[in-house]
């Protein structure tokens, strides 16, 4: 009896010792939840330097974890249904914001009247719309760009305005010129990943789902031409089979393949091989041809949501209005120091996206790309679009061995995906 | 006859090269790659580069790196103390003190191994919280200080050990934590630093728990360092092999420290 009662002194002396250290003080001070230090959060300090140079009595406290450890730590915060523990502020993708929203209803503050959206990309405010209300700040743009080697396609026999505004079929016929007259790969590619169906899928407008959020698979032309797209690039030879993300920047920066079509974030990559600066040049993306599709598309990209309960919830929205939608010389900044493209309208006019960068010999990709942001089709991306992409990828290797048609994979991959998210 | 031997002595021979070099591989591979840029490791550069001073500055001047290895001995050397204390004392217990209700009891804690992580986080946490513990390190390392494994592990090595020294001990009149500490632990030295560098290799990789409790950079441990810094659009892979390589030495320091003990300690202390 005598040792359960000192046992219980013991865990109520641990408790109060450490539960007095461990209270957080929540007054004045904003949390950010975010990822990539060279992006993201190197952004986001800048951000929070100059909301703390307008309001000193703010302090904003960024912390910095992997894309996963965010989205893990914020299911368990939002699925314990406690409020401490909440940042202010969180970064999510795009593709899995709805995910969020409509798990977790009330948790994201509604931000409708705080912003005004004609001031930012239309596909993106799209992304974080539910029922009508907005929930979150727009971020950075994945707007796709056509990048290549200006040498090896001029070495083929391509000139710049060869390579505008191009279907991917002439793309694919553009890239058995490069092979045959260069040697060179047109791409790497790997044919279980996604990237490129989406931003096929995109550019039409289109995604893997209806209007009420169903599994839209069959009967959706603009997969079945992207499904023969990926059997033709593979068929062709022009590209150099990769087997994950860094054998495909490695393509790159080797000069084994002459372009990459990717969103705006790849830059970064593209420029670490400095030995081909001013070598690279940039056109839109390639469309599709059976369906209606614009030369404009997006890959990733992510935006801010405002937790609803979070301690101070006022400051951090003031924080956002006076930085992400009111700062234009912010977002000059961060394209420069970050190769960070912000989907705020007012700031693409900005002198940074119109400086000539000499990595891409002399042109002024940024201006180019954000003209070209402003094209993206809106789309809704529902709640499964990681679901659905691996339900298609699992059917690509059959389809482009040529054992499956592309109408048995689309039917497989629509069943595989409705028992998947039952 | 002779030759037989020398035959099948040269294919084990050959063998354990093999095995030997996966092993080892994936470590030369780290070191190397700490002294390379992306580029080169991205194209798979296999030979030593010459970045190393470079990786070294951007990982100890742009992450708290110092801290978050203090941190992570910290919560580490605390756990290790903890769950030999409670781990020994209950093991030790379970086996040398006689109970009707032991066996369920221990049968109970067994039971507690077969249940996943996954489904105890979210009580767990709301634990944490309504504690105000959140954001300790007391948290993470509260949650680690019981094991059941630990329990079983030590009370499966102590199934051996000769009784009639601990009632000698008692006839002598020594008291029970006397006998526990002054008798029993030191004769069972090796048990215990098996255990130590177990649960220090466990402390030292626990990733979920540290993510889902620490919430301030300065509370960081170095799992969560590399896992953020891998999570990038253009990650900076020279620096996140030199981190491995940082956090991998601890485990390596303690492991070569104790590799005696804990050799004999899988193979049992005491014989009679």
């Amino acid at each position: 009896m005598k040792k359960s009662i000192v046992c219980l002194l013991v865990i109520a002396l641990f408790v109060t010792i450490f539960g007095a250290a461990g209270a957080e003080d929540s007054d004045g001070k904003i949390t950010v939840w975010a990822w990539d230090p060279s992006f993201n959060i190197a952004i986001m300090k800048e951000a929070a330097a100059r909301y703390e140079a307008i309001n000193p009595d703010i302090k904003i406290d960024i912390v910095e974890m992997a894309k996963a450890d965010v989205e893990q730590k914020l299911n368990t915060v939002l699925a314990a249904k406690t409020t401490e523990g909440l940042p202010e502020i969180v970064l999510i993708e795009d593709y899995n914001a709805q995910k969020y929203l409509q798990y977790y209803p009330g948790s994201f503050a509604d931000l409708t009247t705080k912003f005004n959206y004609n001031d930012f990309a239309a596909y993106k405010v799209g992304v974080m719309t539910l029922d009508g209300k907005v929930y979150g700040v727009p971020f950075d743009s994945g707007v796709v760009g056509f990048f290549y080697r200006s040498d090896i396609l001029a070495e083929a026999g391509f000139k710049a305005e060869d390579l505008k505004n191009i279907t991917w079929d002439q793309f694919i016929e553009i890239g058995k010129t490069v092979k045959e007259k260069t040697g060179k790969y047109m791409l790497g590619f790997q044919n279980t990943d996604g990237g490129i169906m989406r931003i096929m899928m995109q550019s039409a407008g289109k995604w893997y789902f209806d209007e009420e959020g169903k599994p839209a698979l069959i009967g959706n032309q603009a997969l079945v031409e992207a499904f023969e797209l990926y059997k033709k690039i593979v068929d062709s030879g022009i590209a150099k089979p990769t087997n994950n993300w860094n054998e495909w920047v490695g393509t790159i920066n080797t000069g084994e393949s002459a372009s990459v079509t990717s969103g705006v974030w790849i830059v970064g990559s593209i420029k670490a091989a400095k030995d081909q600066s001013g070598l690279w040049d940039v056109a839109p993306v390639p469309r599709l041809s059976t369906v209606d599709s614009k030369n404009a598309s997006n890959l990733g990209g992510s935006s801010w949501y405002i937790l609803d309960k979070s301690a101070d919830k006022d400051a951090a929205i003031d924080f956002m209005q006076k930085i992400y939608a009111g700062d234009k010389d912010f977002y000059q900044t961060i394209l420069i120091n970050n190769g960070a493209v912000g989907t705020y309208l007012p700031a693409a006019t900005g002198e940074a996206y119109s400086t000539p960068d000499e990595f891409f010999g002399g042109r002024a990709i940024y201006e180019d790309l954000s003209a070209w942001m402003k094209e993206i089709p809106p789309v809704d991306y529902g709640i499964y679009t990681y679901e659905a992409d691996a339900a298609i990828m699992a059917q690509m290797e059959a389809v482009c061995a040529g054992t499956m048609t592309i109408d048995d994979a689309i039917k497989a991959a629509e069943a595989q995906l409705e028992n998947q998210i039952q | 006859m002779k030759r037989n031997i020398r035959v099948s002595r040269v294919f084990l021979y050959l063998f354990l090269i093999i095995v030997s070099f996966i092993c080892v591989f994936p470590f030369y591979w780290m070191i190397v790659g700490s002294t390379n840029t992306p580029i080169q490791i991205i194209a798979g550069k296999m030979t030593f580069g010459s970045h190393f001073v470079e990786n070294f500055h951007t990982l100890f001047n742009n992450y708290d790196m110092l801290r978050i290895l203090m941190n992570s001995l910290k919560i580490s050397g605390i756990s290790v103390i903890l769950i030999l204390l409670i781990g020994g004392m209950a093991g030790y217990g379970f086996q040398m003190y006689k109970s009707n209700l032991k066996e369920k009891l221990y049968g109970f804690f067994l039971l507690t191994m077969m249940v996943p992580f996954a489904t105890l986080m979210i009580p767990l946490f709301k634990i944490i919280t309504k504690l105000n513990l959140l954001d300790t390190h007391f948290a993470v390392i509260i949650v680690s200080a019981v094991s059941a494994f630990m329990i079983f592990f030590f009370r499966q090595s102590f199934i051996n050990y000769p009784t009639e020294i601990l009632e000698a001990a008692r006839v002598d009149g020594a008291g029970e934590f006397r006998i526990f500490f002054n008798i029993f632990v030191p004769s069972m030295k090796s048990t215990f630093a098996a255990a130590a560098i177990y649960s220090f290799i466990t402390s030292w990789n626990s990733y979920l728990w540290p993510l889902i409790v620490l919430q301030s950079n300065e509370k960081k441990t170095t799992t969560l360092l590399i896992s953020m810094m891998s999570s990038s659009y253009t990650p900076e892979y020279g620096v996140i092999m030199l981190a491995i390589v940082v956090a991998t030495l601890p485990t390596i320091i303690i492991f070569f420290a104790f590799q005696k003990q804990f050799v004999q300690g899988m193979l049992g202390s005491v014989k009679q």
